[in-house]
């Protein structure tokens, strides 16, 4: 099959939100889908190997690598983007704590770090530390804000669960008392 | 990405008449693999099958006569969740827990890490311990491969032109049994490792080993002597006794992520700390 | 350049207000280069040969053209004759490789089409037919006597070395080198190696371009838009008011956006086809398109019994690419501060920058110095065990004071450099044991910043008090944006919500040099507040109208009018706006400054001009070894910068731990490895690591020293590159001190360290600090 006949069907899928469809080849991926055939370029493009997270979207609520699924899978699916993650309300508090805490530089892997934020929330309302790094581990940033981000997460679920603003660093535990101090890595 | 039909049949019997009648369809489970390869070009399909929409498949995990079936579509991150996995099949809760990132776990499936067939699997090294078997659905009808008879070499396995895995099963342990998988990467975030392990160690006395990334296949080893989980043999009485067992690990001297003399030292010191863990696991079941 | 004013931040300056374009980032909504509509644009591949170095045979592209929508296969033969080059320090890099490939990577064709995958499907039918030639891709090869040579020694007329792959040689030094090793007690000497590693911005390079009247449109996620658009006017003999060069915010840069690559091809095939074209990388082929220099370095400290520094030599070869870049200038800027922040009476620098058939290397954060501090740092802290010297100690012993000339010739000292030094030591707890099976180490690290520059801003002040500045410097998550809003606010007394900062335009925003060496805090930081300051010598005057008092009694600042009463009694006070909205009458209109911000070149230094600011960083380590995998954890890190004043604390805070962070990266995990032909083979994320958040140190803990002693707006220096300097060296020495094994190769990959292990010598014990 050639490039100049690929074919093509109308995908429709709920997009942050909304039902929507657009006429889509067969082969486009769900990022290229998203930010060609939506309009939708807030999920960003980099590795194309499920390795830098930049593409991270929610399929069904789970987070996964837009760049690695395919556009017709996602067909009849409800798909979260960044873009949909504000509500009428105004920003979603993880938005705001990512703003708050500085945690944006470049901002190019925000996108991606934000939705595999929400994921991890969405299924760990009350994440430990350790928990936001396992969950943020698939998100490369290069400006390598990573304290800020954590502690944005941080942040957010604390503040989504009412109970104010999330401890400063400076009262967290000496890191050399921790008993899993000297893990080694898998 | 060169364009390729995409379908998304509703029956196992679709899925094997398309799969007879286009040599170069490929099947889409995660795709985690399938579509770095499509892209890169080193895989080349004429069509997609997406076994997603099949009725006969799914992500589920039962229970079958104390042992587990795991469906074709089981994600990674599922197994993982899993407290029966977790409690008694650790070691392939383990190793499904540090498939790539939690994106690559939710849709990698078990099932396409063991028809990938690289060796460098995370998961393939816990099913060889736990003896699974893939049931398959080809022409000719089921059948069922014991998993050790699965793997012929990267990337290539003896599924037959036509078959689409239906589940893979995980029998009934015997007896109290602890395990535990580890594997060495380049750094703690994920990665493709340079060895994998997984150990089981039963009540009786039996340990079983299992390894990859050392060789073009994942391979099984046994203890039945019950040498290597004896709590009076030392470790330093149990190397020349994993050194016999490892003594197939051919390491490949191309690889880029590690040289063949440290993944063969690595081996030894993740087999080492996996059966100490195991033993504890064995000794903690009991309590 | 302009004086500093000290007067004393307000809550403004200083603080941490979210940053400009915060909102944007959390959005989806900031547009990078790859974001960005452009009407009609064919989508661009490269064509390229699977080899390093290659005679192009022929090219046939007839294939590609079968597909319909295929609008033009570009080669060499298309391009103007003699084929036209570029480069900021030579102009060596042809549009489009010519006759030979140099490296993996390098174009031999570009493909325009409809869509990508067309031009991904006509890419790869172009033909063509090569010879594989033989390359040299490491030093050994490229300095063998009878090394096939890189660059055509036609391409360097006149130059001496043209027979050689030596690109450029340098000299340094001052005393007597000589006498000084004869008075020495004691000699230390090592060599040090720091690999091949890349900038990785997640936002790989996007280029478009676009016929635009008669004249051109170049979009590009470029850290110097202004560099650029004289590359492009005079690649295409335009003026420089034909070349529009938008410069959206990169996404990430590090260095490796300073200069052109592949805008000028598309230029060219922009004109050509009459058509906009857009090329956005991949990250393979951002892994080809830039790298920072690997470098041998050989160091010879000599030292008094004392632990004072009698002499140092300093021996580097820099490994860069086929395409000078701006690497040279890394070598120079890199290997010139090799005396580091320490008085050395007699100090010998020879570096040499040394071509290979690799990717052409450029600037990465730290220029070249994060190489050499490797290498002196390491140097000193095996110095230290020699003498019996804490490592703390000796350090204080040698560092330079504030005001002293370390470099004869070049800025003094510019911070009481002994803080920082003393501030880490104490919060990693230096003076009592770590824990058994752990290790610290400490290292320091100095970059000299900006040695010429200038920017300008125009700052407007509006009607209704609201602000718009125009700055040419790129915000590539630094937060220069948020700093530039802060000063104007600061100064002119508007909401920081009320300045807009208009950046990457070259049509609309002045004319800034560039946007690299952590200057622009500085450099533009002083054209905006000297714009500012025009614009409060306006209101002065208006006040002065519209109040009929003199302009000597009055003052403004800090957003506030200040009238003084004649008599001595109370003065008066206004806002800024009042006046202005006063002044400005019923027409309206608003008041502009224009800042001009200089750091002067001088032809006679070494560096063609003396720092403007130094960046100065200590960094202190503690971790754990698994001596049976080889594996470091990293426990705590901490950091303490000498920035002069923290105008925005988070930002500050993000830079350096940021720094820190990817500074582990080199030091742990990154290395680009080759094959035979001269091919990366981990080309790409799969096999090129980076930290996750799996990856940090346990613990990172980062101060500031703020003696407001810098040159920029309130006593500020330039920061961002600071925290990586001397990030390798730290742990190395913590490594050292944990299991008594030097390494003195890149990065201290688990394998590595293993090995080393292995290898250690019986009776070889850890700590001894």
């Amino acid at each position: 099959m050639s490039a100049d006949e690929s074919p093509t069907a109308i995908l429709r899928l709920t997009l942050n939100g909304r039902a929507r469809s657009a006429t889509v080849a067969q082969h486009r991926t769900l990022l290229d889908a998203l930010r060609f055939d939506f309009g939708l370029t807030g999920t960003k493009e980099c590795c194309l190997v499920g390795e830098c997270g930049a593409c991270t979207v929610l399929l069904d609520g789970r987070g996964v690598d837009s760049c690695l699924v395919l556009a017709f899978e996602a067909d009849g699916a409800d798909v979260v983007t960044v873009e949909g993650l504000a509500g009428d309300e105004g920003l979603d508090p993880l938005q705001q704590a990512f703003l708050d805490h500085g945690a944006a530089q470049c901002g190019f892997c925000i996108p991606g770090q934000l939705v595999a934020a929400r994921a991890l929330l969405e299924v760990n309302p009350a994440p430990t530390r350790a928990d936001v790094e396992e969950g943020l581990a698939g998100n490369l940033c290069r400006c390598a804000g990573y304290e800020q981000i954590v502690e944005a997460v941080l942040d957010a679920a604390t503040r989504a669960a009412g109970r104010g603003t999330h401890r400063s660093p400076e009262s967290l535990a000496d890191p050399a008392a921790t008993p899993d101090a000297t893990t080694a890595p898998q | 990405m060169r364009p390729f039909a995409f379908l998304q049949p509703q029956s196992v019997r679709e899925v094997v008449d398309h799969l007879a009648a286009d040599p170069d369809a490929r099947i889409l489970a995660g795709g985690t693999d399938l579509i770095i390869g499509l892209r890169d070009g080193s895989v080349r399909a004429s069509s997609v099958v997406d076994v997603k929409r099949v009725g006969e498949l799914d992500g589920n995990i039962r229970a079958i006569d104390g042992g587990l079936a795991f469906g074709a579509l089981t994600s990674m991150t599922d197994i993982a969740a899993d407290e029966r996995v977790r409690t008694a099949w650790t070691a392939l809760a383990e190793g499904a827990a540090v498939v790539g990132s939690v994106q690559i776990r939710n849709r990698a499936t078990l099932a396409g890490n063991a028809c990938n067939a690289s060796p460098a699997a995370d998961t393939t090294p816990a099913l060889l311990i736990f003896e699974a078997v893939v049931v398959v659905m080809g022409p000719d009808g089921e059948r069922r491969i014991p998993i050790d008879e699965l793997f012929v070499r990267s990337r290539t396995t003896t599924l037959r032109r036509g078959e689409v895995v239906l589940r893979i099963e995980i029998p009934a342990p015997s007896g109290r049994v602890g395990s535990t998988h580890a594997r060495r990467t380049r750094r703690r975030g994920h990665d493709l490792a340079s060895v994998t392990i997984a150990c089981s160690v039963h009540e009786s006395g039996e340990t079983r080993l299992a390894f990859g990334s050392v060789g073009p296949r994942p391979i099984l080893v046994r203890d039945d002597t019950g040498m290597l989980a004896a709590a009076e043999t030392d470790d330093a009485e149990r190397l020349p006794i994993l050194d016999r067992l490892f003594a197939e690990a051919a390491p490949s001297p191309r690889s880029m992520r590690a040289s063949p003399e440290y993944r063969q030292a690595m081996l030894r010191v993740l087999g080492l700390r996996a059966i100490a863990v195991a033993r504890e696991r064995v000794a903690g079941a009991a309590a | 350049m302009t004086t500093a004013t000290t007067a004393p931040p307000d809550g403004l300056v200083g603080a941490s207000p979210n940053r400009s374009g915060g909102i944007e980032r959390v959005t989806g909504r900031q547009a990078y280069v790859a974001d960005m509509p452009l009407e009609g644009a064919l989508h661009v591949r490269l064509v390229t040969v699977p080899v390093a170095r290659a005679r192009i045979l022929s090219i046939d592209a007839a294939a590609a053209f079968q597909l319909p929508g295929v609008a033009l296969v570009m080669t060499a033969a298309d391009l103007p004759d003699p084929m036209p080059r570029f480069g900021p320090q030579f102009r060596d890099r042809p549009v489009l490789a010519i006759g030979e490939t140099k490296f993996h990577g390098d174009p031999v064709a570009a493909v325009a089409a409809e869509t990508l995958d067309l031009a991904e499907a006509a890419a790869a039918l172009v033909k063509v037919d090569y010879e594989q030639l033989p390359a040299v891709v490491t030093l050994e090869d490229a300095l063998a006597p009878d090394a096939p040579l890189v660059q055509d020694p036609a391409l360097r007329s006149g130059d001496p070395l043209a027979a050689t792959n030596v690109l450029r040689e340098h000299r340094y030094g001052w005393g007597d080198v000589d006498a000084a090793r004869l008075g020495a007690d004691v000699i230390v000497e090592g060599t040090y190696d720091f690999p091949m590693v890349t900038q990785f911005a997640i936002e790989c390079h996007g280029f478009m371009a676009a016929p635009d009247g008669d004249g051109i449109a170049i979009w590009s996620s470029i850290q110097h838009p202004y560099w650029l658009q004289r590359v492009i006017a005079s690649l295409l003999e335009l003026p420089l008011a034909k070349v529009r060069v938008y410069a959206p915010d990169p996404g990430g840069a590090f260095g490796g956006k300073q200069h052109a690559k592949y805008e000028p091809l598309l230029a060219f095939m922009a004109r050509r086809a009459d058509r906009p074209m857009r090329l956005v990388l991949s990250l393979e082929e951002t892994f080809q398109a830039v790298r920072r220099g690997a470098w041998r370095v050989h160091v010879r400290s000599g030292f008094q019994a004392d632990g004072r520094l009698a002499f140092r030599e300093v021996d580097a070869d820099c490994l860069i690419g086929a395409y000078a870049d701006i690497a040279d200038r890394t070598v120079v800027k890199g290997s010139y501060t090799s005396a580091g922040p320490y008085v050395i009476p007699a100090v010998r620098i020879n570096a040499r920058s040394v071509l290979s058939h690799t990717v052409p290397s450029t600037a990465f954060r730290g220029f070249g110095n994060p190489q050499q501090i490797w290498a002196t740092e390491s140097n000193l802290d095996e110095a230290a065990r020699v003498l019996s010297i804490d490592p703390v100690e000796l350090r204080l012993r040698n560092l330079a004071s504030r005001g002293q000339e370390f470099i004869p010739g070049d800025t003094p000292a510019d911070g009481i450099w002994a803080e920082s030094l003393q501030r880490a030591a104490e919060r990693i707890g230096w003076t009592s044991p770590p824990s058994a099976g752990r290790g610290r180490g400490i290292a320091v690290g100095l970059k000299s910043g900006p040695t010429t520059g200038l920017s300008y801003a125009t700052v407007r002040l509006l009607v209704d008090g609201s602000v718009v500045v125009a700055a040419g410097t790129s915000d590539m998550g630094q937060g220069a944006r948020t700093i530039f809003a802060q000063i104007a606010a600061h100064e002119l007394g508007a909401p920081l919500g009320w300045v807009s900062v208009v950046m990457g335009d070259t049509a609309v925003v002045p004319y800034d040099q560039q946007t690299s060496a952590s200057r622009s805090s500085v450099l533009m930081g002083n054209a905006i507040l000297a714009a500012c300051r025009e614009i409060q010598s306006k209101v002065r005057a208006m006040a002065a109208r519209l109040e009929d008092v003199p302009e000597a009694r009055i003052t403004v600042d800090a957003g506030r009018v200040r009238l003084a009463a004649e008599d001595g009694g109370d003065a008066r006070e206004l806002p800024i706006a009042d006046i202005v909205a006063r002044g400005l009458g019923r027409l309206g209109g608003e008041v502009i400054g224009l800042g001009e911000s200089r750091k002067e070149a001088d032809p006679d230094h070494p560096l063609g001009g003396t720092s403007a600011f130094y960046e100065f960083n200590c960094t202190a380590v503690e971790l754990a070894v698994d001596e049976a995998t080889g594996d470091i954890t990293i426990l705590r890190h901490v950091i303490v910068s000498d920035v002069g004043r923290a105008l925005h604390g988070a930002q500050v805070r993000g830079q350096d731990e940021g720094a820190a962070i990817m500074g582990l990266g080199h030091t742990l995990m990154e290395h680009y490895l080759f094959d035979d032909e001269g091919r990366i083979r981990n080309l790409g994320a799969i096999d090129y690591k980076i930290p996750t958040t799996l990856d940090l140190p346990r613990r990172i803990e980062s101060e500031v020293v703020e003696n407001g002693d810098g040159p920029g707006p309130y006593g500020a220096k330039g920061m961002s590159e600071g925290a990586l300097l001397c990030v390798a060296p730290a742990v190395a020495a913590a490594l050292r001190d944990a299991t008594g094994v030097t390494i003195r190769d890149l990065p201290l990959s688990p394998e590595r360290v293993w090995r080393a292990l292995q290898e250690r010598e019986p009776g070889v014990e850890a700590g001894a600090r």
